[in-house]
């Protein structure tokens, strides 16, 4: 029985986080600007990442090897944002036509 | 009381003083315009004895260098070609190929005392191709310097000031929060992992390459993030000269020492140890020093001569 809801539970997590992947790649080929595409792509980044380490920390079964996966959110959950604030400082700085992207004000 | 000619003879005045003064100061305009002239005659002469031999090597030598090229090229496709009809065919058991990787499989651990047979390849059985790889970082970051490097020789004249303004708001504006805060907790963090990886390449997957490419990283992080005024309170041109020289000299002459005696069927005096602790492997653990240490010297290298043209030098500025 415990088994089986371990299991449950890890495909159910599983398949949220291919889930919120699939939305990022979706959202990063349909977008056509690099801060929409930035929005996107963090989805699988912080969500899709969280929810996939959960699953194979429920399926592993150990609190040792659940902290070490958890080291992993942290450590992307730390330096995704800042690459994300580089690239929109950039393109801050960088695009002249910024406001025509940004649609109603 | 001497007289005036007396004090002439003893030198302590001297009659022609008033007279040298009064000759006329040399016509330094003159003398310029026509030194200039001079070099622009110079300049216009060797630019076209330049000429002249550019256009005699067009003529004669580009159809000389098609032809070698060509017969280069030929004999290099012949020789690829005549090599691989030699070749093993595919899927077909062949025990003259397999031989080699089934004794590392077999008795890698016994004869290296690693328990990553892969560090046991590279570093034992094939440590002379390793030692071909760091040569080859070592040479590639030489050529980035000889063609990168910003110096007083090769910077454009009367351009002083732009370089040491340029320096000074380009080069030290690193100062964003957000990742200054995120790098403190980083970088630490990534060093000692990249440590970690260095120096347990016999026990686990890693070794040299691998760790000294996250010590690499670490350091790039950590200049992105504070500006390269702090890195250049330690890591000077001189100190990456002296790392790469001795790790590299080390390797060659341990691994010398080692081909040697294996060579004469000597005896070697290097302990393996008890396989799984960290200092086991016999030479192993120190060539992934060596090597970890040459790639994380050549990455720093590379990210600095590429980001301001030196590595090292004076703090703020680029002219060292």
């Amino acid at each position: 029985m415990m088994e089986w809801i371990r299991f449950w539970i890890t495909a159910v997590l599983l398949v949220c986080g291919l889930v919120s992947f699939a939305a990022g790649v979706i959202g990063n080929c349909r977008f056509n600007y690099v801060m929409n595409r930035m929005h996107a792509g963090g989805v699988g980044d912080t969500q899709g990442l969280f929810l996939i380490v959960l699953s194979i920390a429920v399926s592993a079964g150990s609190i040792m090897d659940a902290a070490k996966l958890f080291l992993l959110v942290v450590f992307m959950w730390n330096t995704s944002p800042v690459s994300s604030h580089f690239l929109s400082q950039i393109e801050y700085y960088t695009n002249p036509k910024l406001f025509d992207h940004m649609g109603r004000l | 009381m001497k007289n005036a000619f007396q004090r002439w003879l003893d030198g302590d005045i001297d009659l022609m003083e008033g007279i040298s003064d009064a000759i006329p100061e040399h016509d330094h305009a003159r003398e310029d315009i026509k030194e200039r002239d001079r070099k622009i005659a110079r300049e216009i002469d060797s630019r076209r004895e330049t000429a002249i031999l550019i256009a005699r090597e067009r003529k004669g030598l580009k159809r000389t260098y098609d032809v070698i090229a060509v017969i280069c090229c030929v004999l290099v496709i012949l020789v690829f070609m005549y090599i691989i009809a030699q070749l093993p065919l595919y899927g077909v058991e062949n025990v003259r190929a397999t031989t080699v990787a089934q004794r590392y499989i077999e008795h890698g651990l016994e004869e290296t005392g690693a328990i990553n047979i892969v560090s046991g390849m590279i570093l034992d059985y094939r440590a002379f191709d390793t030692l071909g790889e760091s040569h080859v970082l070592f040479t590639a970051l030489i050529c980035v310097m000889i063609l990168l490097r910003v110096d007083s020789k090769n910077q454009r004249q009367g351009f002083e000031d732009y370089y040491a303004t340029m320096s000074e708001t380009y080069f030290a504006s690193e100062k964003d929060t957000i990742l200054k805060t995120i790098g403190i907790f980083l970088v630490p963090c990534i060093f000692i992992y990249g440590i970690y990886v260095l120096l347990n390449g016999q026990n686990s997957p890693g070794g040299g390459f691998s760790g000294g490419a996250i010590m690499g990283a670490a350091m790039i992080i950590f200049t992105s993030a504070f500006g390269f005024d702090r890195v250049d309170r330690f890591f000077t041109l001189k100190l990456q000269t002296y790392v790469t020289f001795v790790a590299l000299s080390f390797y060659s002459f341990a691994k010398g020492y080692v081909f040697f005696t294996g060579a004469n069927g000597l005896e070697n005096h290097i302990p393996k140890g008890t396989p799984g602790a960290i200092l086991s492997g016999g030479l192993i653990l120190p060539l992934d020093v060596a090597v970890g240490l040459v790639v994380a010297c050549t990455m720093f290298g590379f990210y600095s001569l590429f980001r301001r043209g030196q590595i090292g030098g004076t703090p703020g500025r680029l002219i060292s």
